[in-house]
C-alpha cells in the first residue's frame, strides 16, 4: 500500500473511532433535527394531514358536478361546500388551504360551442405550500376537462395526474428544509469547533511533527463528516418516512447527489472558519454570522414568495437556498438533475469559491 | 565520534523583524545527549523546531542524519521522534490505538504493548490520555516518538511541571533511550536535570549560544575563572529530603 494511502486511512480510522465515541456529541446532532420533525409533524397532523378546500358551486348542470366529484375523490383534498362570504372567514382563520369559486357559467353552453369560463381560486397566503399544490391540482384538473371540451389531444396530463395525486403536505415541504439545515449545521458548526480545538490543543501540532503531509489529516477529517452527515440525513428520512410518511417523489440518488454536493460547501465553510480562527472562540461568532441569515431566509421553513423582491434576489444566491430548492424540488416535485441545473451551477460556484478562500485563509497553528 | 547532527549559521527571523535566533552553529554526535538550556524565549524551542522541519529556516543550514532539513523536512521527519513542549493527542482513543495510529503515519510496524511496556505504561493501555498522570501523560509522549525507532528524538522541556519522582522517571527512560543508541535532543529549565543527563550542553540567550560543553567542563571553567558561591552549598537539598522520604519509585 502506498504510504500516503496508509497514512490517510489511519488518519481517517481515527477519526472516525473518534467521533463514534463521543455519543454526547452524536445525540445532540440528532436530536434538534428530530425534534423538530416532530414538532413539524404533529403540526401537520394535527390539520388533517390532507389540504382543505372550500368551494362554492354557482353552475348548474353536469360538468360542475363532474369537476366537484373529480375535486372529492381526491384523497389529500377535504373538500368543504360553503358560501363566499364563509370561505374569506375561513381562509383568514387559517382554516383552509384554498378557496375554489366556480360561477354560474361553468360548462355551459351557447350556440353549440361551450363558452369561456374562469374558475376562481383563493389561497391562504399563510400556508402558500399546500395551496399552491392544490392550485396546482385545480389547474391540471380544469384543463383537462377543458382538452375533453375542446377535444384537443392531452398527450401530457399523465405525468401531472401522477403528481395531483401524491397527497403532499407540509410535513413534505419541511423535512427537505430540516434536513438542509442539519447539513449546514453539521457541516459548519460541527467541523470548525472539532478541527479549531484540535488546532488550539496541539494534536494538529503532533500530525505535523510526523511525515504525513497535514492535508492528509484535512482530507480524512472531511471523509469522516461527509459519512457522518450522510449517515445522520439517512437517519433522519428513514424518521420522517416511517413516522410521519414522508413522500419522496423523486429519486433517492439524485436526492443523494445534491446533498453530498451540500455536504460538501459547507464542509468548506467549516474548513475555512477553522482553518482561519486561532481558537474557539473566534468560531462561534463567525459560524453564527453565516449560518443564522441563511437558517431565516433560505426558504428552510417557509416559502421565499413573500419577500420583498429585492431580498429574494440576494436570498437566490444562498448557498442554503441551492440546497434546500434542489433538496425540495427532488422530493416534491420528482426533479431531475437536468431540471436543477440552475441550482447545480449556483453550489458548483460556491463549491470552487469556498475551497479558493479556504485556502488562501488557512492556518496550521 | 561522527557527528549526526551539523548546525551552521542558523537565523530565525519572523515577519515583525523579531530575530529569535542569530546564527548559531553547532554539532550533535551519534549517541549522545545533547542539552539547551536557557530561560524562556531565548530561543530553544524556535530552534528545535527549524531543525526538525516544523519551521522555515531564515538562513543558514542543518543537515540531520546527512539530509538537509530545509530541502527535505518530510525525510528528516521520517528518522526523527518529535516530542512538543504541549503533547496534545486526538481525544477518545486509547494508547494503543494512538501508538499504531502514529506507526502508520511513519509506514512502521510496532508492538504496542510493548512499547508501553518500554515505557511502564503497559498496565494502561486501554486508557484514555486524559486519563493518564502529568507524568505519565509525558511518557506516552514519548513512547509516540518512538514509533518509528528513530536516529535522534527531540525532548522539548519534558520534565517541566513533574513532580520529583515523576521527573526522575523520566530521566531513567531517558538514560536507556540514550542506552540503545539513539540520539537524543532536549531543552530544559532544569540545571540538575542537564548534570545528569546530558553529555553535552549549549547554554541559549537571547537567540545565541553563549556556551558548550559538558557541565563538568562547564563548572571547572567558571572555577578557573575565580567564581566563589555566594552561600555554602549544603552537603544534601530539601529535594534529597523529600526524595529520601516519598521514595525514588514512580507512584503515580
Amino acid at each position: 500500500m502506498n504510504q500516503n494511502t496508509r497514512s490517510f486511512l489511519a488518519l481517517t480510522k481515527a477519526s472516525l473511532k473518534m467521533y463514534y465515541r463521543n455519543k454526547g456529541a452524536i445525540i445532540f446532532s440528532l436530536l434538534i433535527p428530530v425534534a423538530l420533525l416532530s414538532i413539524f409533524g404533529f403540526l401537520s397532523k394535527g390539520s388533517g394531514s390532507s389540504i382543505q378546500i372550500g368551494l362554492t358551486n354557482h353552475a348548474t348542470g353536469e360538468l360542475p358536478k363532474q369537476f366537484v366529484e373529480t375535486l372529492k375523490n381526491i384523497k389529500a383534498f377535504k373538500i368543504k361546500e360553503i358560501t363566499e362570504e364563509e370561505a374569506t372567514a375561513e381562509l383568514g382563520k387559517g382554516n383552509l388551504d384554498l378557496e375554489v369559486i366556480i360561477p354560474e357559467n361553468f360548462g355551459a353552453i351557447e350556440n353549440g360551442k361551450p363558452i369561456t369560463s374562469n374558475i376562481q381560486t383563493l389561497f391562504n397566503s399563510a400556508k402558500p405550500q399546500s395551496g399552491q399544490i392544490a392550485n396546482f391540482a385545480i389547474i391540471e384538473i380544469v384543463s383537462n376537462i377543458d382538452r375533453k371540451l375542446t377535444n384537443s389531444p392531452s398527450v401530457l396530463s399523465v405525468k401531472s395526474t401522477g403528481v395531483t395525486t401524491n397527497n403532499l403536505g407540509y410535513f413534505d415541504f419541511i423535512l427537505p428544509g430540516i434536513l438542509s439545515m442539519t447539513i449546514m449545521q453539521l457541516g459548519i458548526f460541527g467541523v470548525a469547533f472539532s478541527f479549531v480545538a484540535m488546532k488550539a490543543s496541539g494534536a494538529l501540532r503532533r500530525i505535523q511533527a510526523t511525515p504525513v503531509h497535514p492535508l492528509y489529516f484535512v482530507l480524512a477529517q472531511a471523509t469522516v463528516r461527509l459519512l457522518v452527515t450522510l449517515a445522520t440525513a439517512s437517519l433522519l428520512i428513514a424518521f420522517g418516512t416511517y413516522i410521519f410518511g414522508f413522500h419522496m417523489v423523486g429519486s433517492y440518488f439524485n436526492f443523494a447527489i445534491v446533498a453530498i454536493i451540500g455536504i460538501l460547501i459547507f464542509l468548506g465553510i467549516g474548513f475555512a472558519i477553522a482553518g482561519w480562527a486561532r481558537d474557539e472562540t473566534q468560531v462561534a461568532p463567525v459560524a453564527n454570522l453565516i449560518q443564522l441569515p441563511m437558517l431565516l431566509l433560505s426558504g428552510v421553513f417557509f416559502s421565499r414568495d413573500g419577500f420583498p423582491s429585492w431580498l429574494k434576489t440576494i436570498t437566490d444566491y444562498f448557498p442554503l437556498t441551492y440546497v434546500s430548492h434542489g433538496l425540495r424540488k427532488i422530493a416534491n416535485q420528482g426533479a431531475s438533475l437536468a431540471e436543477l441545473l440552475p441550482d447545480l451551477i449556483g453550489m458548483g460556484v460556491w463549491l470552487i469559491l469556498i475551497y479558493i478562500l479556504a485556502v488562501r485563509v488557512f492556518k496550521w497553528e | 565520534m561522527p557527528v549526526i547532527l551539523e548546525v551552521t549559521n542558523l537565523t530565525k527571523t519572523y515577519d515583525n523583524n523579531v530575530h529569535a535566533v542569530k546564527g548559531i552553529s553547532f554539532s550533535v554526535e551519534r549517541g549522545e545527549v545533547f542539552g539547551i538550556l536557557g530561560p524562556n524565549g531565548a530561543g530553544k524551542t524556535t530552534t528545535l523546531e527549524m531543525i526538525e522541519g516544523l519551521r522555515p529556516i531564515s538562513s543558514g543550514e542543518v543537515i540531520l542524519d546527512g539530509i538537509k532539513t530545509a530541502e527535505e523536512p518530510y525525510r528528516v521527519k521520517q528518522r526523527i521522534g518529535i516530542q512538543l513542549q504541549a503533547s496534545a493527542f486526538f481525544q477518545n482513543l486509547k494508547l494503543t490505538e494512538l501508538l499504531e495510529m502514529f506507526a502508520d503515519l511513519y509506514g512502521s510496524t510496532i508492538n504496542s504493548l510493548e512499547l508501553l511496556a518500554d515505557v511502564g505504561l503497559k498496565d494502561k493501555a486501554n486508557f484514555l490520555v486524559k486519563n493518564l498522570s502529568g507524568g505519565q501523560k509525558q511518557r506516552f509522549s514519548i513512547a509516540t516518538t518512538l514509533v518509528n525507532r528513530p536516529v535522534m528524538v527531540f525532548l522539548d522541556e519534558p520534565t517541566t511541571g513533574l513532580d520529583p519522582q515523576a521527573r526522575r522517571n523520566l530521566w531513567e527512560l531517558i538514560a536507556q533511550i540514550k542506552s540503545r543508541g539513539t540520539t537524543v535532543i532536549l531543552t530544559t529549565h532544569y540545571m540538575e536535570e542537564a548534570k545528569y543527563l546530558c553529555d553535552r550542553v549549549a547554554i541559549m540567550d537571547d537567540g545565541k549560544i553563549v556556551a558548550l560543553d559538558s557541565p563538568d567542563q562547564l563548572i571547572k571553567q567558571l572555577l578557573a575563572r575565580g567564581f566563589k558561591p555566594h552561600v555554602e552549598v549544603p552537603p544534601a537539598t530539601l529535594e534529597d529530603v523529600f526524595i529520601d522520604l516519598t521514595g525514588k519509585t514512580l507512584r503515580d
